[in-house]
């Protein structure tokens, strides 16, 4: 038996080979290879900020404590042109070392304009000179911002930059992954909270029919490259860069929520006030996590009060209002709020307070 | 301030030799117990061979191991040594408790102190092994004062710490299913392993034969390739107990000259050996005591004098049911209830743990295992080894018995045979197993079945380039038909991974198949409901097992054991590869027929009768087989009190086979009704018999006998690889077929039974009274 017949065996008895067997096969087209300086960069395009609606990306500078809030991890960058907003469209979900990054979609400010460029590997043969012009592409960058980035691009990226060139990303060190504070926000509002989702539920724009599902980009690019029909990648390109535009108006509209909140207006939804005045508590910015948290606790429903309420009694304790903290937990002690763990707790916070109110009582009569 | 007394934190305190001594003098002296003893054998004590310390060996090394009152070292460990220094890919091959992790240790502590940067990959079979090694080795390195980090990576190894393992792990710990699906194909995060890598430790390599060392070869292939890509060439070290032919399957593994060290310089504490042979009940039938009833005996007469024992049984279901034996001898209260504790691969990560922990400190004091314990795990001071049934190979064989009395002192280690060939072939010529080994281990890397699947995975890792080779397959012939698939996608002259799937995911390096059938425990209220398991948590996933398996094990109404409790199968959702069992009290267990149909595709080879009246060939085959009905079995006595069907899909195999036909003359004038009753027979027979030439499980092989076969158009005998595309049992049959045939007609010759039973043709019972005078005659 020759070596094809065996293999069509060993494929029979594999569902995996089965499945791609049913796969159209078609002629491959030879790759063009342009001359233009930046062969991997199919399309730029600069986008007017007000016409994004934006409102405060790329308008002033923006404030640490703010891209803390937009989810940053490592050293805050100064100006919004520091920050390269990415997405990327790659071969495969599972990550390791044969799944490709094969569309590399940026944007960043740039004489008060949004700039938007695509980077597309044309033949996988070139993939080590693509892995350079995007490494070189992101290095001019301090920062980066993405939707889930941290999980997925940036490994897979990673992984590229190590095996064309043993190289290392610096873009990586200050990352504003918008998925965490989305989460926050929008998370229990909305149900889910892909990029999809949001813009749809917080943009108010859901995206139309013609938009490729992720799922059967892989095997697009793959077909592409098979034939080199350019009519099966555009839709591919199209999704890229509206998922990168959509990222910087999330960008925007976290960031007003900030801003909203500590300017005095909380969320009204109370499962995003707790979120935002956690992280303002961590953040230190007390005057705007004491005023999340009550709007939480005022807004929220009971499971929410319940878990709004400690945090809530602190920084009630912090402002010296140690008389509503204890009320507050009273009633809801009485009013068997929360799970016997919170009870303990609060349990636990209440006697605490009780010994300030106790230590106070006995300052003022001994004065 | 040293006081008198010792604290030991023992419980219980052992008793010494005297009292071994006597237990074994007492059975001795029990004349019907030694009515079964087919050879009783001491084997003395060896003294050791020193070689110095070499010279180059960093001092502080040396002098950690003399502050360990080690002066010298034994002389395979002192050239294992000098071989690695050198460069040369080693095999190291000695017996348990041999001093062997020095052989490797040694290279790889030297390298590190001398070179910091340097880095090492430790491979073991088993998870449970990997936990020893890194406990031995952080101790060493510690007291060495050598800046030395080691780290387990597998399957339990936390998130949490896997990225400094990666970047910081002097010696990384792994098994091959970790290399194959974790480390490989995220090589990238691996850049200062793989880029420093020095040397890499193959423990156990004669594990790593048939269907899962075919893949290991290959997942060692990729290994390689990835550190050629960073520039490295590591040493290989290896380790094997005896087998015939260690330095060819280093070899394969390796491909590349592997250097061979055969002696042994280590001592041996004196042993007592004895292979038992369980009382035929019915002669007539040639029906033996159960070798479960007759061990059973054993370990409790040791395990009641206070000796600890260890008995190792072939099979979880019959790990399963001497353990429910053992504990109902030793009941509770009188008894600490994990006195006596199962062991097997299917436990989770802390049973297993704490069961090592309990045999450490001595609160456990018997343990009933499969052969996840055989391998090289420091248990301590076992005194004594029960083997229920043959473990299949000589190899396992020692292994099983030098659990007990691996440090210096007596020991004993008792043989029992079922009535399974290979277990009576054994137990009546002991020097199969006292002389010198007769098993190769047998892999089969360019089994097109294994290489394809490994291709991709390579093909994963790194591009291929053009001329790369991959295997002695035709590389770019496969690499041109992947790319055809749309698997593959050639660009530039390179192939690269064009699919989304993760190619090393669910490739199962153990199996053939790659999709088990998960077994889940519905017992409990909230999950009433088939496929309700995750609700509430109460189901759980309590094991798995392979497809063939499952047609026979878990096909509906079927009863699994598991952890000595029964479980009904409820429901066997075939497409979706799960099991519903839920636990039972029932005093029978079932047992399914299978009826399996061969078709030669491509004869590989044939050969005429020389001496015996069989032609024999081996070619690729396609196997077909279809479970149809069940029988239900009582617990004690075998008998049959039920039947039912069973509906599941046939399932085909495409695999070697060697086969064996009749010629004409031979059966000159016999009725045909005899022939038949022959060729059934003495294909039980050989099929037994097998294993004896393949380090094989009986089970890995599978037999069917066909009176007029499509291919021959004669009676026919087939023995094929149950792995798909085969592990090279077939060819090694082919060759060895005078042999096989010789061994049967001995062992025959020297059966007890009248007309045949269920260790030679098969009960006559059931096929014939003249099943074992016609096979005789075939043979002679």
């Amino acid at each position: 038996m020759d070596l094809r017949d065996r293999l069509a065996r060993v494929a029979a008895a594999r569902t995996v080979l089965r499945a791609a067997e049913e796969r159209t096969t078609s002629k491959r087209s030879e790759p063009t290879k342009g001359a233009d300086p930046l062969p991997f960069v199919p399309s730029e395009r600069r986008l007017d900020l007000k016409g994004l609606g934006l409102e405060l990306v790329g308008l002033g500078d923006p404030d640490p404590l703010t891209l803390a809030h937009l989810g940053l991890r490592g050293e805050p960058p100064r100006r919004w042109e520091d920050i390269v907003f990415l997405d990327t469209e790659t071969t495969g979900l599972s990550g390791g070392t044969g799944t490709y990054v094969f569309l590399l979609g940026t944007a960043w400010i740039e004489d008060g304009e949004l700039v938007l460029r695509q980077h597309l590997l044309r033949d996988l043969a070139g993939e080590h000179a693509f892995v350079r012009a995007i490494h070189a592409e992101l290095d001019r960058f301090r920062a980066c911002a993405s939707y889930n980035g941290k999980a997925f691009d940036l490994p897979i990226l990673r992984t590229r930059v190590v095996l064309a060139m043993r190289g290392e990303l610096g873009v990586d060190e200050s990352h504003l992954d918008l998925l965490h504070p989305a989460r926050r926000l929008w998370k229990d509002r909305f149900g889910s909270t892909t990029l999809r989702q949001l813009e749809a539920s917080v943009l108010d724009e859901p995206r139309g029919n013609d938009d490729v599902a992720g799922a059967l980009i892989p095997e697009r690019y793959f077909h592409w490259l098979r034939t080199g029909d350019d009519r099966i990648i555009e839709p591919v390109l199209r999704h890229n860069s509206r998922d990168v535009i959509s990222l910087v108006r999330i960008a925007d509209r976290v960031a007003r929520a900030v801003i909203d909140a500590r300017g005095g207006r909380a969320p009204d939804h109370a499962p995003a006030a707790l979120a935002l005045a956690r992280v303002f508590d961590r953040n230190g910015e007390r005057d705007a996590a004491y005023r999340c948290y009550e709007s939480a606790y005022v807004e929220g429903d009971a499971a929410v009060r319940a878990r709004a309420s400690l945090p809530f009694a602190r920084a009630l304790e912090r402002r010296g209002d140690v008389e509503r903290a204890i009320a507050m937990l009273e009633t809801l002690l009485a009013l068997r709020a929360g799970p016997p763990s919170w009870r303990e707790q609060a349990e636990s916070r209440l006697r605490r307070l009780m010994r300030v109110r106790w230590r106070r009582h006995e300052l003022a009569t001994a004065s | 301030m040293r006081t008198g007394v010792r604290s030991t934190g023992r419980a219980v305190s052992f008793p010494g030799r005297t009292s071994l001594e006597q237990i074994l003098d007492a059975f001795e002296r029990d004349a019907e117990f030694m009515s079964l003893v087919t050879r009783w054998e001491r084997l003395p004590a060896k003294p050791p061979r020193y070689a110095p310390f070499p010279a180059w060996l960093d001092p502080r090394i040396v002098r950690r191991l003399r502050a360990r009152g080690i002066e010298a070292l034994y002389s395979h460990q002192a050239e294992a040594l000098e071989t690695a220094r050198a460069g040369r890919h080693t095999v190291v091959v000695t017996p348990t408790a041999s001093g062997k992790t020095l052989c490797y240790n040694l290279p790889v502590l030297d390298a590190i102190a001398k070179d910091p940067s340097a880095r090492a990959l430790y491979i073991f079979p088993t998870k449970a092994l990997s936990q020893d090694q890194l406990s031995e080795l952080v101790r060493e390195s510690a007291e060495m004062d050598i800046e030395l980090r080691t780290y387990t990576y597998d399957g339990d190894t936390s998130p949490a710490v896997r990225a400094a393992i990666r970047s910081a792990g002097h010696v990384v710990i792994t098994n091959p299913d970790m290399l194959h699906t974790g480390i490989l194909p995220h090589h990238t995060k691996w850049v200062r392993l793989f880029e420093n890598l020095r040397y890499v430790v193959l423990d156990e390599l004669h594990t790593y034969r048939g269907v899962f060392g075919s893949n290991v070869a290959n997942v060692l292939r990729r290994l390689r390739r990835i550190c050629a890509f960073y520039g490295s060439r590591p040493v290989f070290i290896c380790t094997s107990a005896t087998i015939a032919n260690p330095e060819e399957l280093a070899r394969r593994h390796i491909e590349d000259d592997v250097v061979l060290i055969g002696e042994s310089g280590a001592p041996r504490g004196e042993k007592a050996l004895a292979f038992v042979n369980p009382p035929v009940v019915n002669s007539g039938l040639g029906v033996r005591r159960s070798a479960l009833v007759t061990g059973r005996d054993i370990a409790a007469t040791l395990l009641a004098s206070g000796v600890q024992t260890i008995a190792f049984a072939r099979s979880r279901v019959e790990t399963e049911l001497l353990l429910t034996y053992l504990r109902s001898r030793f009941p509770q209260p009188q008894w600490p209830s994990d006195l006596i504790r199962g062991y097997r691969g299917g436990y989770l990560p802390s049973e297993r743990r704490a069961i090592e922990r309990g045999l450490r400190d001595g609160s456990v004091r018997g343990v009933v295992s499969t052969n996840a314990l055989e391998l090289g795990i420091d248990i301590g001071a076992l005194q004594a080894a029960v083997l229920i049934g043959y473990p299949g190979t000589v190899a396992s064989t020692w292994q099983q018995m030098g659990r007990a009395g691996r440090r210096e002192g007596f020991s004993a280690a008792f043989l029992v045979a079922t009535s399974s060939p290979t277990d009576q072939y054994v137990v009546q010529h002991p020097e199969y197993v006292l002389e010198r080994s007769p098993e190769a281990g047998l892999v089969n890397p360019d089994n097109l079945h294994v290489l394809v699947q490994h291709l991709k995975c390579a093909a994963f890792e790194i591009p291929f380039e053009p001329r790369e080779r991959f295997g002695t397959e035709d590389t770019p012939g496969v690499l041109a038909y992947l790319d055809e698939k749309g698997i593959l996608h050639e660009a530039g002259g390179k192939y690269h991974w064009a699919d989304q799937v993760f190619p090393a995911e669910g490739m199962s390096l153990r199996t053939g198949a790659n999709d088990n059938v998960v077994i889940v425990d519905t017992t409990g209220p909230a999950a009433r409901v088939p496929g309700a398991e995750h609700r509430d948590g109460r189901a759980r996933v309590i094991g798995e097992v392979d497809r063939f398996a499952a047609q026979i094990l878990l096909h509906e109404q079927a009863i699994y054991l598991h952890e000595s409790k029964q479980f009904q199968v409820e429901r066997l959702d075939w497409e979706n590869a799960k099991a519903y069992v839920r636990e039972v009290k029932v005093d029978y267990y079932t047992q399914a027929e299978l009826a399996v149909r061969v078709r030669v595709t491509d004869e590989f080879e044939a050969r005429p009768a020389a001496v015996r009246g069989f032609d024999r060939a081996h070619g690729e085959v396609l196997v077909s087989s279809l479970t149809s009905i069940y029988k239900k079995l009582t617990m004690y006595t075998g008998e049959n009190v039920g039947w039912g069907r069973i509906h599941l899909p046939e399932l085909e195999l495409q695999t070697t086979s060697f086969w064996a036909v009749l010629q004409e003359r031979a059966v000159a004038g016999w009725p045909k009704e005899r022939v038949e009753l022959a060729v059934a027979g003495l294909g039980t027979l050989l099929h037994g018999l097998a294993p004896l030439f393949l380090m094989c499980d009986p089970h890995d092989l599978g037999l069917a006998v066909e009176v007029r076969s499509p291919h021959t158009q004669r009676p026919t005998i087939f023995l094929f690889d149950m792995t798909p595309g085969g592990v090279g049992f077939s060819e090694r049959l082919f060759r060895a077929t005078d042999a096989l045939l010789e061994r049967a007609r001995e062992h025959l010759a020297a059966c007890a039974c009248d007309s045949g039973c269920p260790s030679c043709v098969g009960p006559a019972r059931a096929l014939g009274q003249d099943v074992k005078a016609a096979a005789a005659e075939l043979l002679a």
